[in-house]
Parts: structure tokens; C-alpha cells; sequence
């Protein structure tokens, strides 16, 4: 039986620690534009999460479209894998708060699910390229290959 | 993505050793993509002509731009080989197929790698411009081979 106490501190240190983080980040940054995100692959990451959750429900509630929206969930989901992976490399994440953003909720199927998969695969493929030109030599390889992979979806949706 | 994006100054700074290297196996992966196109044409037939003229096109003005980065940072382009082993013997439509899967994919490889080893936007940006049509081709071909899964999760990932 462990008497570690709870250590309701620890949130509020993170989130400092971050926003200290983020402070810092925009003082370097040489276009001053809105603050950025701590981790650039943290956004991306989050992305492929909505993307695969998309792409599922697109799975379920479409039976025409059931195997390019599987590929879909399949190929974002392990986009979302690996930059979660990388971003909790270089920045772990406490043991305590190790759950990955829950956005559990399923999403709603629009009215034209190809389309916003389509769309979707789009906005992811051009983000991840805007990231990879700009992340160190050790993340460029990997976020490339996310946005390649999001182009080719968009060959498999075609 | 088949617009000329990636316009290369008369002359830039010079590349570094690991850049240069990496940029050089590119090319030399377009060389031996574009020798592919040119075999593949003789075993497949004419229902796939705009797909091949498509596809060697793009390679050569990949290849066309590589060679003007190279000579804009001071580099002599590596030549193309008189001719390329193929990995299989092509015989029919089904192994010309795979040849050309296997040379589009050899290309996201090259590219990603060279991602990888440089710091230079442009450089990157030429790198990941060829990652990404490649990727998308490459899915194309898959498709019409009816190769599963259509696309890898990571293009350009070795």
C-alpha cells in the first residue's frame, strides 16, 4: 500500500512550466505572429487523432465508403502515434497525466463525409508540410512522411 | 503539386557534405525513375500512356531541378547510368507494374532521407515537393496494380 500523497501541484506546475515554455518560444520566433503551440507536432498530432475519430465514424455510418474511410482511421491514427510519440520524447509527460487528450465524444458524420475527409486530409497534408520545412533535421523525415501519407490518402479517397 | 514550385536561384551557398550526399542519391534515384517510365512503356499497354507521360515528366522535371540546385550551390550533378538492373526481370504488365511502384517508392525513400539531412528551406522544400508527388503517384499505381495497402503509413520511411 503506497502513502504517496496526491499531488494536486503538479497540474498547475505543468502548466506554468508550458506557458513559460511558450513565452520563450515566441521571444525567438522571428515572425511575430499569434503565440504558437509548445510542440508543433503536438497540433499536428492532435489533428490526426480528430482524423482517425473522423474517419471511423465515417466507417461505421457509411457503408460505401467503409474501406477508404478504414484506410483513413488506419494511416492517421498512426500519424497520431508516432508525433504523440515524439513529442512525449522530447517533453515526457508526467506519470500522473500520461492520458492523451481525451476527445472521446464521437464525432458527428456530415452530411458529405467524402468530401470532409477529403478536406480534412487537405488541411492535414499542408500543415504537416508548413511544420517540415521548419523542424530540426531529426523531425523533418518523419512529419514529410505524415504529410506524403496524407497526400496519398487523398489518392485513395480519389 | 505538379506546378514548378520550387524555383532555384543561378547560385546559392554551397551545400554541406551530408546535404550534398543526400541530395545526390536523390537524383540518382530520379535518374533511375525516369530509365523506369522509359521501360515500363514497352510492357504495358496503351491504357496507361497519360499515366507514364505523367509520371516521366514529372521525374524529369524533378530530376531537371535537382541538377539546377546542385550546380546553383557549386556541385556537379551526378550522371545517369547508361541503364538500371530492375530488382525482378520485367516480363509482363504485372512485374512492370511493380517496377514502377518500386521505382516511386525508392524516390520517397531518397527524398525523405534528405529531409533528414538538411537545415536548408529550400533544399527541404524540393525534398518534400518530390516526397509527396512521388507518395501520391506511387498510390496511384498501387491502386491500378491492385496492390494493398494502397498507400504505406510514412512514405519515404525505410
Amino acid at each position: 500500500m503506497s502513502t504517496t500523497p496526491p499531488t494536486p501541484v503538479s497540474v498547475s506546475r505543468r502548466v506554468l512550466l508550458l506557458s513559460t515554455l511558450a513565452t520563450g518560444l515566441v521571444a525567438c520566433t522571428p515572425t511575430p505572429a499569434s503565440p504558437p503551440p509548445p510542440d508543433p507536432l503536438a497540433a499536428l498530432a492532435a489533428r490526426a487523432r480528430a482524423d482517425a475519430a473522423l474517419a471511423s465514424a465515417i466507417a461505421s455510418a457509411t457503408p460505401a465508403l467503409a474501406g477508404v474511410a478504414e484506410e483513413v482511421a488506419k494511416v492517421r491514427g498512426e500519424h497520431a502515434a508516432v508525433l504523440q510519440k515524439e513529442v512525449d520524447r522530447e517533453r515526457p509527460p508526467k506519470p500522473s497525466s500520461s492520458a492523451a487528450p481525451t476527445t472521446t465524444a464521437a464525432p458527428t458524420v456530415p452530411s458529405n463525409p467524402k468530401a470532409a475527409l477529403a478536406e480534412g486530409l487537405k488541411g492535414a497534408s499542408d500543415e504537416a508540410s508548413e511544420v517540415a520545412v521548419a523542424v530540426p533535421r531529426h523531425r523533418a523525415g518523419m512529419v514529410g512522411s505524415v504529410a506524403a501519407g496524407c497526400v496519398s490518402l487523398l489518392e485513395v479517397l480519389a | 503539386m505538379t506546378q514548378p514550385s520550387s524555383a532555384v536561384p543561378p547560385s546559392r551557398a554551397p551545400l554541406p557534405e551530408d546535404t550534398l550526399a543526400a541530395v545526390q542519391a536523390a537524383l540518382g534515384a530520379e535518374h533511375a525513375a525516369v530509365w523506369v517510365y522509359g521501360l515500363v512503356s514497352a510492357f504495358l499497354p496503351a491504357t496507361f500512356d497519360k499515366a507514364i507521360a505523367e509520371g516521366a515528366t514529372a521525374h524529369r522535371a524533378c530530376r531537371d531541378t535537382t541538377g539546377r540546385l546542385l550546380g546553383a550551390a557549386g556541385a556537379t550533378p551526378e550522371p545517369a547510368e547508361p541503364a538500371y538492373l530492375p530488382p525482378k526481370p520485367v516480363t509482363d504488365q504485372a512485374s512492370a507494374l511493380e517496377l514502377v511502384v518500386n521505382a516511386e517508392t525508392d524516390t520517397t525513400t531518397a527524398w525523405r532521407a534528405a529531409m533528414e539531412r538538411t537545415d536548408a528551406p529550400d533544399v527541404r522544400r524540393i525534398a518534400l515537393d518530390a516526397l509527396k508527388s512521388s507518395a501520391a503517384r506511387s498510390t496511384r499505381w498501387r491502386k491500378t496494380a491492385g496492390l494493398t495497402p494502397l498507400t504505406p503509413p510514412l512514405p519515404g520511411q525505410p
